[in-house]
């Protein structure tokens, strides 16, 4: 639960700790400050329940007998402070003893020190209901009581609007301050992964800029050496590679003309078959190896005519396929950006497996999405062969492995065709899985930005 | 093979492998062919004046001087066609030859028997054709809106996106192109296309032009730009326009990947 209302990203998390964090210190800050003020206020308040319950006292004492009721009539009360005139003392046996520090609060001390006129006969003090009230039942010279009722007012400070305001105000701009510096923080860190993205998908990808934080300028500068050293490894590699797909050309070469010398037209035509065979053997570990995919510019191009020359060429060069073996569904033509012989050659390599292992083919290519797939062109290529393992499903991508069950030599393949696939059109931004379909067969899903 | 009445072809080979110099020169002498072959460029400008030759057959790849060099050298000297050797990984090369006025182009390692109907085909052009290989090569071929690029043997629709043909259709495409107007009937097609395309060109001419409408967006039971005649045969319908540069913006088509 907390971990799917945890933001994904550092910068996220970050401010909503710092702001959490912060809420909580002003909170407390606020509270203390509130408290502080709270007590002031309650000595205040307390001061003014004394001396309007003195007011009271005073009035009664001085007053006559009989125009002592009206007066006291008069007297201001105020929340917090009860008055009477009674016969008898609001004060009781058995009640509670006045609470600690209430008595001094409300300066009951002082009734004692009064000016004699003043004084009371008998003072009798006791606590109230709560631990906030206070009973001072004090006896007139005449034997009448003035009872009173005096409590602490209540205050609350969290219902002060200034609190919430200030709270929501700091709040806010805290918010504010964080996130934006979070953002600011936590830029080399997306730029980094984006920068890694691109490395993945074009080893010659533009390298970091080498500023900012001595740790962000430190991290750049490392994975700027680390793409340099990916470089200089596939480049050797590369080159290693086209050195010797360009020597066996040669000998390739001079092979086959010499095959054209054989009198024997049955191994003539075997050798030739096997050179074939090594050629494109040759050819797809160079296409594999160089990448051609890297080089060759990206330009408009419509998908549904290119997926339609892919399986045209597939069948022209299989003459014993009947019409329907090779069929399309989808849009007359769909506009994509990409690299023309790379692309037909990843879709050629998908075809000719379906053609190789299931006997058929069939490209349902699905038009631009809607919504957040609109951006991703789908295209299935399904065969009705006997599908493979599921197990295997991802393992058919590694460089030359085959499955021994359903492909060997007779079938031909040098192991590279679905890996050459998959790296071209991951180059392209998409990519390629396999899957076995329901109704039997293998479905290669393809997917390219549009 | 090459009619008896007419004289051997003279064909000059350049290549810088020796066994590949001298069993090329021997599968062509069997074809009936005059072979002289050189070694690298300098040979080749040595033995150039010494010769009548039909046909170059030129390996990009040449220590010294560069087969494209010798190419640009030889088009300023004649119009005798060229075969280009590349390596498949010279696709730049390729069109750079493609562009200075070679004729056709045979990939490493090569087919011999390929290279052999390349260069029957060229000949064959070069002989039909003798005074149209005077103008410069058409960098683009333009027709109803349509662009065809032959270096880069692509087509290109009114908004500049590519649209993929296969070897066939774009085989038949420029033979078509190459005769707007003209009614050509399905042997004369099939004799046109044979030797120009590399594969077997298997299905029969009729599916190869319903394919090719259905590309161009030509419906095909009222076709505009591709019409049947009547007693069998097709014509392209259309002005068509040759031009020496690539138009601007579609050269410029091809940009940085995504």
């Amino acid at each position: 639960m907390i971990r799917r209302l945890l933001p994904c990203s550092l910068a996220g998390r970050t401010a909503l700790f710092l702001t959490l964090a912060l809420m909580l210190v002003q909170a407390a800050g606020l509270t203390i400050h509130a408290l502080d003020r709270l007590d002031l206020q309650r000595i205040m308040l307390s001061r003014e329940v004394s001396t309007r319950a003195f007011i009271f006292w005073r009035t009664a004492v001085l007053a006559s007998p009989d125009r002592r009721p009206t007066m006291l009539q008069e007297v201001d009360l105020m929340r917090g402070l009860r008055a009477d005139l009674s016969e008898l003392p609001a004060v009781r046996p058995g009640m509670p003893p006045p609470p600690l520090g209430l008595a001094e609060l409300f300066q009951v001390k002082q009734w004692r020190t009064l000016p004699p006129h003043l004084r009371p006969r008998t003072l009798l003090v006791a606590g109230g209901p709560t631990m906030r009230d206070l009973v001072v039942a004090s006896q007139l010279p005449d034997g009448n009581w003035v009872n009173l009722w005096l409590s602490v007012p209540v205050l609350r400070p969290w219902h002060s609007s200034a609190f919430l305001v200030a709270f929501l105000l700091m709040t806010g701009a805290a918010l504010a301050l964080i996130l934006w510096a979070t953002r600011r923080l936590t830029r080399p860190v997306s730029a980094l992964a984006r920068a890694a993205e691109r490395l993945g998908r074009d080893v010659n990808a533009p390298p970091l800029p080498e500023n900012g934080p001595r740790e962000v300028a430190t991290a750049a500068r490392a994975f700027n050496t680390m793409a340099e050293r990916i470089r200089r490894f596939v480049g050797d590699r590369t080159q290693m590679l086209a050195a010797i797909g360009h020597d066996l050309r040669t000998p390739i070469t001079r092979l086959r003309l010499r095959a054209e010398f054989l009198d024997d037209d049955e191994q003539r035509r075997k050798m030739l078959a096997d050179l074939d065979e090594m050629e494109a053997m040759v050819n797809a570990t160079l296409a594999f190896a160089r990448d051609d995919a890297a080089t060759e510019p990206s330009v408009p191009l419509d998908l549904a005519a290119l997926c339609r020359t892919v399986l045209d060429e597939a069948a022209d060069a299989r003459p014993e396929l009947t019409n329907e073996a090779a069929s399309y569904e989808g849009p007359e033509r769909l506009r994509i950006r990409a690299r023309p012989m790379a692309l037909k050659r990843a879709l050629a390599n998908l075809v000719g497996n379906a053609l190789n292992y299931g006997g058929t083919v069939r490209i349902l290519l699905d038009g631009h999405g809607s919504g957040a797939e609109s951006s991703l062109v789908r295209m299935r290529v399904e065969d009705d062969g006997p599908g493979i393992p599921e197990d295997c499903l991802e393992v058919v991508f590694q460089p030359f492995r085959r499955l021994e069950t359903s492909r060997n030599r007779e079938t031909g393949g040098t192991g590279l065709g679905l890996p050459i696939a998959r790296n071209i059109l991951r180059a392209h931004g998409g990519d390629v899985v396999l899957r076995n379909r329901q109704q039997g067969g293998l479905c290669a899903l393809v997917t390219l930005p549009a | 093979m090459v009619d008896n009445m007419e004289p051997p072809p003279h064909i000059l080979v350049v290549d810088d492998d020796r066994e590949i110099r001298d069993l090329l020169s021997k599968f062509l002498e069997r074809q009936s062919c005059r072979v002289t072959a050189a070694r690298d460029a300098r040979e080749a400008r040595r033995l150039w004046p010494l010769g009548r030759y039909h046909l170059v057959v030129l390996d990009l790849m040449l220590p010294g001087e560069s087969g494209l060099e010798f190419a640009r050298w030889l088009r300023s000297q004649s119009d005798v066609p060229i075969v280009m050797l590349t390596a498949m990984s010279e696709e730049t090369d390729r069109i750079v030859g493609l562009e200075l006025g070679a004729d056709d182009y045979v990939a490493k390692p090569f087919n011999p028997r390929e290279l052999l109907a390349r260069i029957r085909a060229v000949l064959r052009r070069a002989s039909g054709e003798g005074n149209s290989t005077q103008e410069p090569p058409a960098k683009a071929i333009r027709f109803a809106g349509w662009t065809l690029e032959p270096a880069r043997r692509r087509l290109l629709n009114q908004d500049g996106v590519e649209v993929p043909l296969t070897g066939g259709e774009y085989e038949l495409l420029m033979v078509l192109v190459e005769r707007p107007n003209r009614v050509l009937t399905r042997d004369m097609l099939m004799d046109l296309l044979r030797g120009r395309q590399a594969g077997p060109f298997d299905r029969a001419i009729d599916v190869a032009v319903s394919r090719l409408r259905r590309k161009l967006e030509d419906d095909g039971r009222n076709p505009s730009l591709i019409k049947t005649v009547r007693g069998g045969g097709y014509v392209l319908a259309a002005t068509v326009e040759k031009a020496a540069e690539l138009p601007q913006g579609l050269a410029l088509a091809g940009g940085t990947a995504p």
